[in-house]
């Protein structure tokens, strides 16, 4: 015969609190009998040691019988059927009678398999005493009504728990709600009179450790009727030694950690019985009860009743706590709308994000904020310094698990530095608003001062007991105020919930934008093309009736000049110098058409390399009108499209040229440093200057201020030509003139700084 | 030295045509002057189908000036399809366009013409470049052989 040892009053230090197996206790409460039986025969292969005080047949004497030997003749078969049957978790409770030392015993039973065992569970009951169905009909009824009614979380919490109350007759019943660190608050109560109240205290997480969550979450409830109880060994067959310990995990009788006793002895509760809350899969809270009267022993029917309330308070959970702050809520909607109407309509979204300040920071309930985006920062309210919020936007880009959201109340937790800016960020929700790139929006919190209401001492849960640490539950359960320090105000699930829709609008709207480029980029496609095909239009559908005039005017007049009258024959004349023109005209529109649409080729470029390939082209000209050309200065090196600027300055220098009836011409080329860091490039003559009236309207195509044919002629295209040249490289072009002076044509190059080329196009 | 060979002119407009005949006449250029006004056409006269089954009415030419702009079928596929024809690709093209775009340039050289000329509005240069192209063309360029052979058995 072997033992499994149950282990009263076993050391348990800090190392192995968290590990203890508390599904293996080895042992029982002894209000109940556990039997593990063998299938088909029912053979009983384990027992727990107090079988003969319940049923009146020692242990040792039952391993190796059949069921069937406790039965009374009549139940035998149908108990079988139940046992054996695929579900014979449907049939619980069965109710057994066993006539075993010559009396009748009544017994539930409850049984369930797990891990190939079927373990049967047998609780005395005093009769057939049973709650009869329609009794749990409405109750059930009563309690589902209440609850769904309750107009909130905590109305839903005091139903419940008056509810379980009600029905169980414990001192006390409290609900209380787990947060993040799993400490739990106690939202609602109902207890007796004269006992002390718990509602508002904080339970530190080290009271339930993580392996007790875990059952909590498998098992709706766990119930202690008397807590100083001695554990009934687990007996099993010699053969069966090998087997390991057997799994409680799902039993009622489990014995519960000595730890826990402990705990619950310290706290002065003789008797106990947890129901689980869980939402949505996960451990929320618990209701618990405690009895300070003595013991007490809840009938399987009752539990069934309390595991129903908690199975439905936690369907309802998720509509209950989003009604919790239901008028924050639709204030953080309202706020939010405003916020996206305004973004979209700012080209510039972290500007319309941050004006006016005051809509950001409500939306989470924050004191400051910082948008940094793509490199610049903008900050309302309070925020850390410019320093500190860069070590903290690379500390959060290095997070190695970047999050979308990262919420705490206590920055100082996860990064140390944060402590010297607490006064101002001791609570932070970083929005990241884009993936890859590091863009955030950030909230603040300050550091608040708090005072928590603990149930006793949570910092002292481990006493020295002789020279071994030992976990001792806490002895005190008075209130135990404490003062927290580096923590901002919790965020409330509203407030994270704003953060994180917003960051999901955010996140929209840059695709959106990014849709809206490429269908821009599409149509200004579609638009280059039709352009190309109206430069074709204009040069051959244009020109071709053209040329036909040209050609048969050209005709009449060499072969008919005899019979024409001089008139007539200067008219023709006329006619032929006209499609000349015209013609001009067509190359120069076809022409300044291609040069919007021509890509740049940007390089970086000496100037004057440029400058002097156009002197050698221009030469004959500058010699035949004695121009003197003046270059002061070597010109700096730009960034810009090397045929586009010979271009540029053979437009500039032959309009220097042509305009100029002084007997010594000159044209001077430099170049001069701008206050912010940039180059204005200039060409400067002693010309016949330009009023400033017309200093708007030299830059219309076809454009001319002089007679056709004076100054040489032209088609007005020219400084048209370079106004787009220079536009197309981000620059700026203009004038000063003095007439009768001369005239200085400035330029800049911003290509350095220069947005992509087809959004010039755009405008 | 190529006087006999027969010149296709694939054009559409009429004056064009008229003054490129006159001026032909002008310059006293000897060779038979055929003239297509469609893509469509040049091909059936080229393939001596359709229109132009009659091989007497459409002999092989030893050269072709090709206008770009054409109705239908237009002269960047017609030189396209022409020279993708084993037994035509070895005909000269010349390209007889208004069009000054780099790209239609490119494509024409791409695609296998031997010259691009520019119609000029300016009589006395078409003259010049007319006079330039019988000068070089049917006086000094040699043509491919056979098919010179070919056509000046016609």
């Amino acid at each position: 015969m072997q033992t499994d040892g149950a282990r009263p009053g076993q050391v348990v230090d800090l190392t192995n609190c968290d590990k203890e197996p508390i599904h293996i206790p080895g042992g029982i409460q002894p209000h109940g009998v556990l039997l593990v039986l063998q299938e088909p025969a029912l053979t009983i292969r384990q027992v727990s040691e107090n079988a003969e005080a319940l049923l009146g047949v020692s242990a040792p004497s039952l391993l190796g019988t059949p069921l069937e030997s406790l039965l009374t003749e009549p139940q035998s078969a149908s108990i079988r059927a139940c046992l054996l049957s695929e579900r014979l978790e449907e049939n619980n409770p069965l109710e057994l009678t066993t006539r075993a030392g010559g009396r009748e015993r009544f017994f539930n039973g409850i049984a369930h398999r797990h891990q190939g065992r079927l373990i049967l569970e047998l609780e005395p009951t005093s009769g057939q005493e049973a709650l009869p169905f329609f009794g749990f009909y409405h109750q059930a009824r009563r309690s589902m009504s209440r609850l769904r009614n309750a107009k909130d979380l905590s109305a839903l919490c005091l139903e419940a728990v008056r509810e379980v109350r009600r029905l169980t007759g414990f001192d006390r019943v409290i609900a209380y709600r787990f947060d993040e660190e799993w400490n739990g608050a106690v939202l609602a109560e109902d207890r007796l009179e004269t006992i002390d109240s718990y509602l508002g205290l904080w339970f530190p997480a080290s009271d339930i450790p993580r392996q007790a969550r875990e059952l909590y979450t498998l098992n709706w409830l766990r119930i202690i009727p008397a807590v100083d109880y001695v554990p009934a060994r687990i007996l099993s067959l010699p053969e069966d030694a090998g087997q390991g310990p057997l799994d409680m995990s799902f039993c009622v009788l489990r014995s519960v950690s000595p730890i826990h006793l402990e705990y619950l002895r310290n706290m002065g509760a003789p008797a106990s019985m947890s129901i689980s809350l869980l939402k949505e899969g996960r451990l929320w809270g618990l209701i618990s009860c405690t009895h300070v009267s003595g013991a007490r022993y809840v009938p399987y029917e009752v539990r069934k009743a309390c595991e129903f309330v908690g199975e439905f308070m936690s369907s309802l959970l998720v509509t209950k706590e989003g009604h919790e702050h239901y008028d924050q809520r639709i204030r953080a909607q309202s706020i939010q709308v405003r916020l996206l109407e305004r973004m979209t309509r700012h080209p510039d979204f972290a500007v319309g994000l941050t004006q006016p300040p005051p809509e950001l920071l409500e939306l989470t309930g924050a004191t400051g904020a910082a948008v940094y985006f793509n490199g610049r920062t903008t900050i309302i309210g309070q925020a850390p310094s410019d320093e500190q919020l860069q070590g903290l936007i690379d500390w959060l880009a290095a997070k190695p698990d970047p999050r979308e959201l990262f919420c705490t109340a206590c920055l100082s937790n996860h990064y140390p530095e944060a402590a010297e800016f607490k006064d101002v960020a001791a609570g932070l929700i970083a929005a990241s608003m884009s993936r890859g790139r590091h863009n955030y929006v950030l909230w603040f919190r300050p550091e608040v001062v708090q005072t928590v209401a603990w149930g006793g001492n949570p910092n002292k849960p481990v006493d020295i007991d002789g020279d071994q640490p030992r976990l001792h539950p806490r002895k005190s359960f008075a209130l135990w105020r404490e003062t927290v320090r580096g923590k901002s105000l919790p965020w409330k699930d509203y407030e994270v919930e704003a953060a994180r829709e917003l960051r999901r609008s955010v996140i929209d709207i840059v695709l959106q934008r990014s849709e809206e480029l490429l269908k821009l980029n599409m149509e200004l496609e579609r638009s280059n093309v039709e352009l190309d095909s109206f430069a074709y239009a204009a040069s051959h559908d244009l020109k071709e009736p053209l040329r036909g005039i040209h050609n048969y005017t050209s005709l009449v007049v060499r072969e008919q000049a005899d019979s024409l009258s001089p008139t007539n024959l200067k008219r023709m004349d006329t006619v032929v110098r006209l499609t000349q023109r015209m013609e001009s005209l067509i190359n120069s529109l076809l022409h300044y058409a291609q040069v919007g649409r021509t890509e740049l080729s940007l390089r970086e470029t000496d100037l004057n390399e440029v400058l002097s390939s156009v002197l050698e082209v221009l030469k004959p000209r500058m010699d035949e009108f004695l121009v003197e050309v003046r270059v002061p200065r070597p010109l700096p090196p730009a960034l810009c499209d090397r045929v586009r600027m010979a271009e540029v300055f053979t437009n500039l220098l032959t309009n220097a040229i042509k305009y100029n009836d002084k007997e010594k011409k000159w044209v001077e080329i430099g170049a001069m440093g701008t206050p912010d860091g940039g180059t204005t490039y200039y060409v400067r003559d002693n010309g016949i200057g330009i009023k400033p009236e017309y200093h708007d309207t030299i830059f219309r195509i076809f454009k001319r201020l002089h007679g056709r044919d004076k100054y040489g002629g032209g088609t007005g295209t020219g400084l048209t030509i370079v106004k787009r040249l220079i536009e197309r490289h981000n620059g700026r072009l203009w004038l000063e003139s003095q007439p009768g002076a001369g005239t200085t044509f400035f330029f800049t190059l911003g290509s350095e700084k220069a947005e992509p080329v087809t959004e010039v196009e755009a405008k | 030295m190529n006087r006999g060979l027969p010149i296709l002119v694939v054009e559409d407009n009429d004056e064009d045509f008229d003054m490129l005949q006159m001026t032909f006449q002008g310059v006293s250029i000897p060779n038979p002057l055929y003239r297509c006004t469609e893509g469509e056409e040049a091909l059936e006269f080229l393939h001596q189908t359709g229109r132009y089954a009659d091989p007497e009415q459409a002999p092989r030419p030893g050269l072709i000036l090709l206008d770009l702009n054409l109705a239908g079928l237009d002269g960047r596929q017609v030189l396209e399809h022409l020279k993708n024809e084993p037994q035509l690709k070895s005909i000269p093209v010349l390209v007889f366009s208004t069009s000054d775009n780099p790209k239609d340039v490119q494509s024409a050289y791409a695609h296998g013409a031997s010259g691009y000329l520019l119609k000029p509005v300016d009589l006395p240069r078409f003259e010049r470049m007319i006079q330039l192209f019988k000068d070089f063309w049917l006086e000094h360029i040699v043509l491919p052989a056979g098919e010179a052979r070919e056509g000046a058995r016609r």
